[in-house]
């Protein structure tokens, strides 16, 4: 079972698609989510899926506004996608006949 | 990109791992984020994203990267590191080498069974000093000493091995039976003596030492049983040491004979005392109980022989002290001045370590601010210390491992269990990781108490106005290393000063161009007076036939040669009832040409002839001036007559007083001595010196004369050529090694001073670059800023040397025992060492106080 940050940010890094790095997965849950999180943090989360294997990265290209610096780009592995399924369908088993707002669409 | 990078991005450049580091930048700066946001992202992506792995390896692998961090910090620091790893080096080196050298020397038990038990026995003199002890002395002491478990008589031999065609001089000695059984040892190799063995006309039978077995036997255990040609009487052999056996009571011997002697025997009498004694004590006995038990028993020996006995009294002495009893002062004043040298390199260790953590506040404050803990900062100093003390261990065992067999060739040859030493890796251990575990205790002491209180400060080092907290403690430690570094140089300054005023010493003769050699005439070709003294003859002729010779002599023994030969001198006309109140004098048995040969004096009266050196009814003697006073003080000794070796010898006449040589050593103060022409001797010696003047050098004819000698009889060894310039020399080899440690710690110590001084004002100009800036700016002249500077190191300096000079009087009275003609108290050595370090201490103010005259004013108002 995924943490509810693991789950926002493997939301965001899907949302994102192709070239997810830092600033465009930060936007994402910003304006989502509705979180101040740290960009720090949203790192440190996706290392953690990293490390169980539920996202990979790569580098980016550098670009003149980043001071020639590379991004580092994340994509969720199939490990990862199979992991949120089953989190997202507990929360949905789980929340069958309630009136919480996650009913089967 | 002229301007650096933000604060910020250098922080997470320097704190994230670099992959990660590029990417949180990139991001940030994508964002351009100021302000508090920027600090707040910042701050955040370290606390998440610093170097972190899982808890079971955190510990170790933090360690890891401590220790990558240090090393990096370290490479980034090679002045400190080096004058770092130097210091802990040259002490931790100098100090292994030294108790490497001392511990088995005068530490370690001897390596015999029970070795605590066995027991050097003297006879004492009136005043105090040791005497060899005659064989039926020492046999009525073992007979009614029940304290004695064992003991046993030896006596000095150096036999000539004649086997195969290389005769060789070895070192041996004479036992008695029980010897080996006293020191607790015993043959690995056949068997030990026998007591039926131990009486006068048995067979003379040797036991060999290993070495011996080894180089010339080949190690052929068929060697017991079977005899060997010693001066060409053949001896069985009939046991062998075991490897590494070493007899401290004569080093280096390899050869042991029974003694052989009974109580009849005229050379056992009481008063011929040229044997030693050794006793090992029964279980239980204290060294006093034995010493109160012996003195009993000599009294009452000398009040059964009172006209034998001069000496009130026995010494009972452990045998590890008193074999190692002459070199007692000098290893020991060693073993002050590497202490001295240890606390010095402490010292200067915490000052480099104090003025690096000056320039390291900024570092630590930031690390403080970004959650750093005091714990974490304390392991990563740990870690640099650990590095640095390993570096340290490792220079130190660098600077023992080249000391070490240098110390052993200056060491004098006759010091016991020189075999048994090697650098001592237990002690390298022990004393590395107590003089690292001491620097770091030491270091970080004045860290505490300080640590997080005031980031805001240590945010702000860069600019202070004053001095910091530590400048006081620096100041403390430095005054301390001069200190130190003065009790040294004047140690070394003494030592100095006492070997050039022996050196400078009358002998008594020229000993320049003197070309000296043992030579020996044993074997049965040998065997009748005459034909020993025809063979010196002939040496003697045919040396002096070579070209380049000027003269030749034949002596029994060499002043300064390490030979003590002495003899009680009686005048006719002063019979003397109490044999203690004999004078003795040293014995020299000499050819017509040895005082001409060595120059030495005839100050009244004359030389022998060459008709009185063949003369046997006529017994002349001469004698030093020393002699000549003591016994006909205020008149003259020519024609007094004086008898030597006993009432059965002849009276001699006096033709002629010489002056005194020095013989024991250029320190002697015993210069009492007389000559008698050889013939005319009772007796002829086994083993003679001959010295040649020489037109040359006399190295260059050492050749030629061994040749010249050989060809007479090439059975014959000869050993121990040398110049007699190397003789002297040799003579002061205890001191010149005192004296060449003690100059190498002072020059050290003197260097580690200086570094200090500089250390310390370097510091104090860098941290008040701002305080002088200002100073010029409001118009202080070069002179006010240079007395600002050198004034403080003068301050320095004078506390300092104030300070070591009553550390001085304390070191030097240590060291009494080395000096010669100069008090521990020198003033013109303590003068010169305290303006040496003067000196220094102001060459040293020099560096920092240039760089404070360039000081520019404007420096004082610019920020960062």
């Amino acid at each position: 079972m995924l943490g509810e940050l693991e789950q926002i940010v493997l939301l965001a890094v899907l949302r994102v698609g192709d070239a997810a790095y830092g600033v465009p997965v930060h936007d994402e849950i910003v304006r989502l989510a509705r979180r101040d999180l740290a960009l720090g943090t949203v790192y440190k989360t996706l290392s953690r899926l990293e490390e169980k294997g539920f996202v990979r990265s790569f580098e980016g290209d550098p670009t003149p506004q980043r001071g020639g610096r590379r991004t580092r780009c994340f994509a969720v592995t199939t490990a990862g996608r199979r992991s949120l399924e089953s989190s997202l369908a507990t929360l949905r088993r789980m929340a069958v006949g309630l009136d919480v707002g996650l009913e089967p669409t | 990109m002229s301007r650096p990078a933000p604060l910020p991005f250098r922080l997470l450049e320097r704190f994230l791992p670099s992959s990660t580091a590029d990417a949180v930048v990139g991001d940030l700066m994508e964002r351009q984020l100021t302000g508090v946001r920027l600090w707040r992202e910042t701050l955040v992506a370290i606390w998440h994203l610093r170097d972190r792995v899982p808890k079971e390896v955190e510990l170790m692998s933090s360690f890891l990267s401590d220790l990558r961090l240090a090393a990096r910090l370290l490479a980034r620091a090679p002045t400190f590191t080096a004058a770092a790893v130097l210091t802990l080096g040259i002490a931790i080196g100098a100090t292994v080498a030294i108790f490497s050298v001392a511990n088995p020397v005068l530490i370690r038990p001897l390596p015999y069974r029970n070795a605590d038990r066995v027991m050097v026995v003297w006879e004492r003199d009136r005043d105090g000093s040791r005497s060899t002890v005659g064989f039926t002395t020492i046999r009525d002491y073992a007979d009614r000493a029940t304290t004695f478990e064992r003991s046993a008589a030896l006596g000095d031999w150096q036999p000539t091995l004649s086997e195969g065609n290389e005769p060789e001089r070895l070192q041996g000695l004479r036992v008695s039976s029980t010897y080996f059984r006293t020191l607790g040892v015993q043959p690995a190799l056949g068997r030990d003596f026998r007591a039926d063995e131990d009486v006068p006309g048995a067979q003379r039978v040797v036991i060999i030492g290993y070495a011996l077995w080894q180089r010339r036997f080949g190690g052929d255990p068929s060697i017991i049983g079977k005899p060997i040609s010693i001066g060409g009487t053949p001896m069985p052999v009939v046991g062998v040491m075991p490897k590494g056996f070493d007899d401290v009571t004569a080093p280096g011997a390899q050869i042991w004979r029974i003694l052989g002697y009974a109580v009849t025997d005229p050379y056992a009498c009481r008063t011929c005392r040229h044997l030693r004694m050794i006793a090992r004590l029964a279980p239980g006995v204290t060294v006093e109980r034995a010493q109160t038990e012996l003195t009993k028993i000599h009294k009452a020996i000398a009040a059964e022989h009172p006209e034998d006995y001069g000496s009130p009294d026995a010494l009972v002495a452990p045998l590890q002290r008193e074999v190692t009893l002459q070199y007692r002062p000098a290893l020991l004043a060693l073993g002050a001045a590497v202490a001295l040298m240890l606390i010095i390199a402490i010292a200067n260790m915490t000052n480099l370590q104090l003025a690096r953590l000056v320039r390291r506040q900024e570092e630590f404050a930031i690390r403080t601010a970004l959650g750093a803990s005091a714990p974490r900062l304390a392991r990563q100093l740990l870690t640099e210390a650990l590095l640095i003390g390993v570096l340290g261990g490792l220079a130190g065992l660098a600077v023992a491992w080249a000391v070490i067999p240098a110390l052993v060739r200056q060491l004098p040859p006759q010091l016991p269990r020189l075999g048994a030493i090697h650098l001592d890796l237990a002690a390298l251990g022990v004393i590395g990781a107590i003089v690292v575990v001491l620097t770091v205790v030491v270091g970080l002491a004045p860290r505490r108490g300080r640590r997080v209180s005031n980031i805001a400060d240590g945010l702000r080092a860069g600019r202070r106005l004053t001095g910091t907290p530590h400048s006081a403690v620096r100041a403390g430690l430095v005054v301390a290393e001069l200190a130190f570094a003065l009790m040294l140089l004047v140690g070394a300054g003494l030592l100095a000063r006492s070997v050039i005023r022996l050196l400078d010493v009358d002998k008594g003769f020229d000993a320049s161009n003197l070309l000296t050699l043992e030579f020996n005439a044993v074997g049965p070709r040998y065997d009748t007076n005459e034909a020993v003294f025809a063979y010196h003859d002939k040496v003697r002729d045919a040396v002096r036939a070579l070209p380049g010779v000027l003269s030749v002599g034949v002596v029994n023994q060499l002043p300064l040669g390490g030979n003590i030969d002495m003899y009680g001198v009686e005048a006719q006309d002063k019979p003397e009832s109490d044999p203690a109140k004999v004078p003795s004098g040293d014995r020299y048995v000499v050819s017509v040409d040895y005082l001409n040969t060595m120059r030495i004096r005839v100050v009244e009266g004359r030389a022998f002839t060459p008709a009185e050196e063949r003369d046997t009814v006529n017994h002349v003697a001469l004698v030093s001036q020393a002699l000549a006073t003591r016994l006909w003080p205020g008149e003259s000794a020519i024609g007094k007559r004086i008898r030597m070796g006993g009432p059965e010898r002849p009276f001699r006449t006096i033709i002629g007083v010489t002056g005194n040589v020095h013989h024991a050593g250029l320190d002697a103060t015993q210069l009492k001595q007389f000559y008698v022409p050889e013939r005319q001797w009772f007796g002829s010696d086994d083993q003679e010196m001959l010295v040649v003047r020489t037109q040359g050098s006399p190295t260059a004819l050492a050749g030629a004369v061994r040749r010249a000698i050989q060809q007479i009889d090439p059975a014959q060894p000869i050993v121990k050529i040398a110049a007699m310039e190397d003789v002297v020399a040799a003579s002061t080899a205890q001191r010149r090694l005192a004296l060449t440690l003690f100059t190498c710690f002072a020059l050290a110590a003197l260097l580690l001073a200086v570094a200090g001084i500089y250390g310390v004002l370097a510091g104090n100009v860098a941290e008040r670059t701002r305080e002088i800036g200002l100073r010029a700016a409001l118009g202080a002249t070069p002179g006010n800023i240079l007395q600002l500077v050198v004034g403080q190191g003068v301050r320095l300096a004078v506390i300092g040397l104030a300070v070591g000079l009553f550390g001085a009087f304390a070191l030097t009275r240590s060291l009494r025992a080395l000096l010669f003609g100069v008090g521990p108290n020198d003033p013109a050595t303590i003068a010169l060492a305290t303006g040496v370090l003067l000196a220094a201490a102001l060459a040293a103010c020099l560096v920092p106080a240039l760089r404070a005259l360039r000081v520019d004013p404007s420096q004082a108002f610019r920020s960062d």
